[in-house]
């Protein structure tokens, strides 16, 4: 069933659903096209299965365009997308044609959508060569960043420079993603969608059935990681606080993650994991299948305490979705960890295993805080971190897009 | 008499062109060029944007400085700037002058962040516009107000500072035509000190404020 607003005026409040309402009420008939290279998987995708839907409620005219490409298309893009991160990558002459041919083959396809619409947003560097192919266009042309370009590969970023440069605006989830670029570059951080199935509120009956399916004892403490088996989320320095907890406290912990298998980078850590894990009935490694959101719902609203011991990390939404459900936060003192974790309000920031067995160990001795932080970390989401706040700043944009001249200030 | 007319005002932040801050002199030498518009952001519009709602400090260079530079004497002298006493945000801008000369005459050396620590200067677009709802009468002000949004709040009670001509709130220029019957709601206005309030906090406590005069 499609997405509406008011199935969150519950949530957000009804005042917010009604400025949004309003800010919609002006571009009612707008014709506003996204375009990426994914209908499914990945955070892009989620972000615009419900922007569109609930776009589309405020009378706005909001598309979703997808390009399709080979699989040596979709290699090349990988490359360009591991050098934005920093990842020494050098492009050859022919992936960058591969890049562009591609780029020309779905223009001919989309031109008509393209230079119709009132406003075109281009989501990362896949499909980012579609500018430069549109001469005809009529509307704005937005390029949103959703990875930390800010110290690119220096071979990459030459290739998508030019191919960016000449947008009307961008957008950056962080300040400190950015790369200088001659047009005005907005910041826009992800949120997360309150009605989804990983942030849904569950009953008690589900949350305890995936308790009693992975072993978990209801009686004693647990402690949740989230992520994916990469080394950039230190699995194994959250095994090694738990274990320091261990000896004074009958923690548990579960370190649960999606489908690394085909990443022989993940496929490592994973090993590395089992091995640092093995003889402890109390760690339990869970590899999730990528649909697994009501599971993974369900073991963080267990959970005493959240952790995201990161030593990078871009936003981190694992984090918001655990303060959602009213839980501390440990996290790594990196990235979009800190926007969200404040000492003694949201949770703690730690640089350390030690340090994060130090937090664990406080917490559990002051459980009256374990349920004040947990609330006003759920409060810092609602106010700050729901899909209602990134759809009022790209309505926002909308605004200045269409009628602003370059003004800080528009008075609709 | 005048309805108030409601409006509210969404904020979407952008970066300034100016290039970020890597240590104290950077700092000072950036924020003696940068446009009004990113003082502004960086010491009013902070309410508007996701942050947390108890910063020890009130402007975005005190936490940097802070939380970065690790410069704690620095963070207090910025931190108790007020930029609504300010005659101007000239003037702001010469104070911060000021002191950040002064921290830099007192350290032997210029502190330094580290790589990703930097200091982005950022200012932000607003976009204002009518929410279709008027307050007739000021004893309706209390129950309004205790509806609004954090953006109504904003461009009412904060921003209004900036625009109006005696720097005061909206709510109390607007109750200025009602004479007498308009000088009790002005006062308590006035006797509330926002500084240390979020918006959600601001709301409540205008509410209440007004709410006690009727």
């Amino acid at each position: 069933m499609a997405k509406s607003l008011a199935a969150y005026e519950g949530i957000a409040s009804p005042s917010v659903i009604k400025e949004l309402r309003i800010l919609g009420s002006k571009l009612k008939g707008l014709r506003i096209v996204h375009v990426n290279s994914t209908r499914e998987g990945g955070g892009v995708a989620e972000i615009l299965s419900w922007m569109i839907p609930l776009t589309c409620d405020l009378g706005i005219e909001a598309s979703w365009e997808i390009i399709e490409g080979t699989g040596e298309f979709f290699s090349v893009t990988k490359s360009i997308h591991n050098g934005l991160q920093g990842f020494p990558v050098t492009l050859s002459k022919k992936e960058i044609e591969t890049h562009q041919s591609v780029n020309e083959a779905n223009f001919e396809r989309l031109r008509p959508v393209l230079k119709e619409a009132h406003v075109v947003v281009i989501h990362d560097p896949q499909p980012a060569p579609l500018l430069g192919l549109c001469s005809e266009r009529k509307g704005k042309w937005v390029w949103r960043a959703h990875i930390d370009i800010s110290h690119p590969s220096l071979s990459v970023w030459r290739a998508l420079r030019p191919q960016v440069k000449d947008y009307d605006a961008s957008i950056f989830s962080m300040s400190f993603f950015a790369q200088p670029l001659p047009h005005p570059q907005f910041l826009i951080a992800p949120s997360i969608d309150p009605l989804s199935e990983k942030n849904i509120d569950l009953s008690r009956t589900e949350i305890h059935a995936v308790g009693a399916d992975f072993g978990l004892d209801p009686d004693r403490p647990l402690l949740v990681q989230i992520s994916r088996f990469d080394r950039f989320k230190d699995p194994l320095g959250v095994i090694n606080a738990y274990k320091m907890v261990k000896k004074v406290l009958p923690v548990q912990l579960v370190l649960a993650g999606g489908g690394a298998t085909d990443d022989p980078e993940g496929k490592t850590v994973l090993d590395e994991v089992m091995a640092a894990a093995e003889g402890d009935p109390d760690i339990h490694v869970l590899l999730l299948p990528p649909d697994a959101h009501r599971t993974i719902n369900a073991i963080q609203r267990l959970a005493d305490i959240i952790i995201q011991k990161s030593t990078r990390e871009g936003f981190g939404l694992t984090v918001t979705e655990g303060m959602w459900k009213g839980k501390p936060v440990i996290g790594g003192d990196v990235g979009g960890i800190r926007k969200q974790v404040f000492n003694y309000h949201t949770g703690f920031l730690v640089n350390t295993p030690e340090g994060t067995a130090h937090r664990i160990r406080y917490l559990l001795h002051h459980r009256n805080l374990i349920e004040e932080i947990g609330g006003k970390a759920k409060a810092f989401v609602r106010e700050n971190f729901l899909l209602t706040r990134q759809l009022r700043e790209y309505l926002t944009l909308f605004h200045w897009l269409l009628q602003g001249k370059g003004e800080s200030r528009i008075h609709l | 008499m005048n309805d108030f007319i409601v409006r509210d005002c969404s904020l979407l932040t952008r970066m300034s062109g100016i290039r970020e801050a890597a240590n104290l002199r950077e700092l000072r030498e950036r924020i003696a060029a940068c446009g009004e518009n990113v003082l502004y952001h960086h010491f009013c519009e902070t309410l508007l944007r996701p942050s947390f709602d108890y910063p020890d400090y009130h402007n975005d260079f005190a936490v940097w400085a802070k939380l970065y530079l690790d410069d704690r004497v620095l963070a207090e002298r910025l931190g108790i700037l007020d930029p609504y006493s300010a005659g101007s945000l000239e003037d702001l801008r010469g104070t911060i002058l000021d002191i950040l000369d002064e921290r830099l005459s007192e350290l032997p050396m210029n502190p330094a962040v580290s790589k990703g620590n930097e200091f982005f200067f950022l200012e932000a677009t607003t976009v204002v516009f009518e929410t279709g709802d008027t307050i007739q009468d000021p004893s309706q002000l209390p129950a309004k107000i205790a509806n609004m949004t954090n953006g109504s709040i904003f461009y009412h009670f904060i921003d209004a500072r900036r625009r109006t001509p005696d720097r005061l709130d909206d709510f109390s220029e607007w109750l200025f035509q009602f004479g007498n019957d308009g000088a009790g709601y002005a006062g308590a206005l006035s006797s509330i000190d926002f500084s240390f309030l979020t918006l959600s906090e601001m709301r409540k406590v205008l509410a209440e404020c007004l709410g006690g005069v009727g």
